[in-house]
């Protein structure tokens, strides 16, 4: 596939800058536009438990997140230095940038030093295939460099916020770089209705890198990707493959959901798995545990618009875009939601 | 302070990237390769990293060769990461199994097998005194019978065997094995290997770089006995 084909014209003013409780509104405040076979329906997100049925299940990241965005000084100046993924608390994957809003790649060299402080990041390898990000050795470990200088990563669309509004009701577990968002707007409330009505809730564990990238190759499937450490665990498999022993359907919350689940598939179900995955999903690789995505709206030309179509196909995904971009739905983080069934039935 | 790494064949190709690589971690390093140019050109452009690297040129098939590493690696501190990467292709044009030179295969097995294990056999008290982790450097040739590759595939798949045999005895002693697959990549073993073909689509060594990453920050007793694909799309930690 073309990368030309992933492209679509959307208002900036369509970008979530704020999240919904900083208006004094719930989180669960938000929109959720549902895209079926047969058309694209408009609901408020507190409907997702009458949208599902019971014997469905919920499956949701409980990573959390890190306030990974790290002032850097070099001898460009004034950098920022944005935390991706963990090797080992002294090594990482990273994006140096300009500031927030102007990305890289910068001028770098390899085994340049970034100053953090007072403590040292070492640049020793550009990621094969994505430039802008550094295989990075750090002197100090960096849960300490977070502890004492980080904030949430944000982009330009939004300034940074108090870390709480990063964290989700289901994030136990620390290591993401960046939100996973797509349960953000589940509040007690939503779970406990999902709860009542016997559809299940389990979760997964994957650790988010910096956004979505956008692809750059002009074929889509050659973009690079690189790994996310992720988790899941034996109950959450037994739950996955009860659920469509029944008859039931599984919905990922969020694109990472989606890797790890598909990573640990086998012919024989899902099974317990951890590690770190590479899993790319795009047009033309099916998907087969998740019926269903619940998930934000995602920008053109991106690796999570690659597996969006996987999931849904790409005619059905433009035809919900252009009906979210008319009806001003909100993109990004703290913007609305987006459930997509998938466009074959198991 | 991250240890003494060794790697075999460093002098080019993965070699050359992992050893580059694992100077840049902050291990000291012994390299080896037969080829002495190429092997003091590394070293010298690992010179700014700040970490010990001793340059031993040699053949792995030689005892005294591998003593002689051994005993560097003894000298600065005790080897903890072990990485068998020196790999014979055999005869070229690679033959038919079947009407393949006996002796030029024992020379492959000689080097791709015997080597490595004798390494880790002399290997073992420094090995058991940092619970240090050997990485054996395999091929999807080894899985697959594919034609003209019989001779450098049986030794990988020999070797994997003897990697996961090893892991299995060496747990109660802390010392792990796993073996790496880093896939079809730009180098000059894949040239030799394709002597007719244009390989400009496959990707440089440091595709890999990644994969290493990974791995060296894993606890290497909960990964012993593993087989890796350093271009695949897992990379699993056994439950």
């Amino acid at each position: 596939m073309n990368r030309s084909e992933l492209l679509f014209e959307r208002p900036t003013g369509l970008f979530a800058s704020e999240p919904p409780e900083t208006r004094g509104h719930d989180r669960d405040d938000v929109r959720l536009i549902v895209s079926t076979p047969e058309g694209d329906t408009h609901h408020a997100f507190t409907d997702l438990p009458w949208l599902l049925e019971p014997g469905d299940l919920v499956v949701v990241n409980e990573s959390a997140t890190l306030p990974a965005s790290l002032p850097a000084t070099c001898r460009l100046g004034r950098i920022r230095l944005n935390l991706s993924t963990r090797f080992a608390d002294d090594l990482w994957l990273a994006e140096p940038r300009w500031s927030p809003s102007i990305p890289g790649p910068l001028p770098l060299y390899m085994k340049e030093t970034l100053k953090i402080g007072e403590a040292k990041a070492v640049l020793l390898q550009q990621y094969p295939g994505l430039p802008r990000l550094w295989l990075t050795r750090l002197d100090t470990p960096a849960s300490i460099l977070m502890a004492k200088y980080g904030e949430p990563i944000h982009y330009s669309y939004a300034p940074a916020y108090p870390m709480s509004n990063y964290q989700t009701l289901f994030s136990r577990f620390p290591g993401s770089a960046e939100m996973p968002s797509a349960s953000r707007p589940i509040t007690p409330h939503v779970r406990d209705t999902l709860r009542e009505r016997g559809i299940g809730i389990v979760g997964v564990i994957l650790h988010t890198g910096v956004s979505s990238l956008e692809i750059e190759d002009s074929t889509v499937e050659h973009q690079a990707l690189y790994p996310e450490v992720f988790k899941v665990p034996e109950a959450t498999a037994n739950a996955v493959n009860r659920t469509h022993a029944r008859g039931g359907r599984v919905i990922a919350v969020g694109t990472t959901v989606v890797r790890a689940l598909e990573t640990a598939w086998t012919l024989k179900g899902v099974r317990a798995c951890s590690g770190a995955t590479g899993l790319y999903i795009h047009p033309g690789t099916s998907v087969h545990v998740i019926d269903a995505l619940l998930t934000g709206l995602h920008d053109p030309v991106t690796s999570h618009l690659a597996m969006v179509s996987a999931i849904a196909g790409l005619p059905r995904v433009k035809r919900a875009y252009a009906e979210a971009i008319r009806n001003r739905y909100l993109w990004h983080e703290f913007g609305d939601s987006h459930l997509l069934w998938r466009q074959i039935a198991n | 302070m991250k240890g003494v790494a060794l790697v075999t064949g460093a002098g080019r190709g993965l070699g050359r990237i992992l050893a580059t690589f694992l100077a840049g971690q902050g291990h000291d390093l012994v390299i080896a390769s037969r080829t002495p140019t190429e092997l003091h050109d590394v070293a010298r452009s690992l010179e700014s990293t700040g970490v010990k690297v001793v340059a031993i040129p040699g053949d792995i098939t030689d005892p005294l060769h591998r003593t002689r590493l051994l005993q560097q690696t003894g000298a600065i501190g005790g080897l903890s990461l072990l990485v068998n990467n020196a790999s014979d292709l055999g005869e070229i044009p690679r033959p038919e199994l079947a009407l393949a030179s006996l002796q030029r295969f024992r020379m492959t097995l000689e080097t791709n097998l015997i080597a490595p294990i004798a390494l880790i056999q002399e290997a073992l008290p420094q090995l058991e005194q940092t619970r240090g982790l050997v990485v054996n450097i395999s091929s999807d040739a080894s899985q697959r019978g594919y034609e003209h590759w019989g001779i450098y595939g049986s030794s990988k798949a020999a070797l994997d065997l003897a990697s996961k045999t090893l892991a299995a005895e060496l747990k109660p002693r802390h010392i792990s094995i796993v073996s790496v697959d880093p896939g079809d990549m730009r180098t000059r073993m894949h040239q030799d290997a394709f002597p007719d073909e244009d390989i400009s689509d496959r990707p440089l060594p440091e595709v890999t770089l990644p994969f290493w990453a990974w791995l060296v920050s894993q606890h290497p007793e909960r990964i012993t006995g593993m087989r890796y694909q350093a271009q695949g799309t897992l990379w699993e930690i056994p439950a």
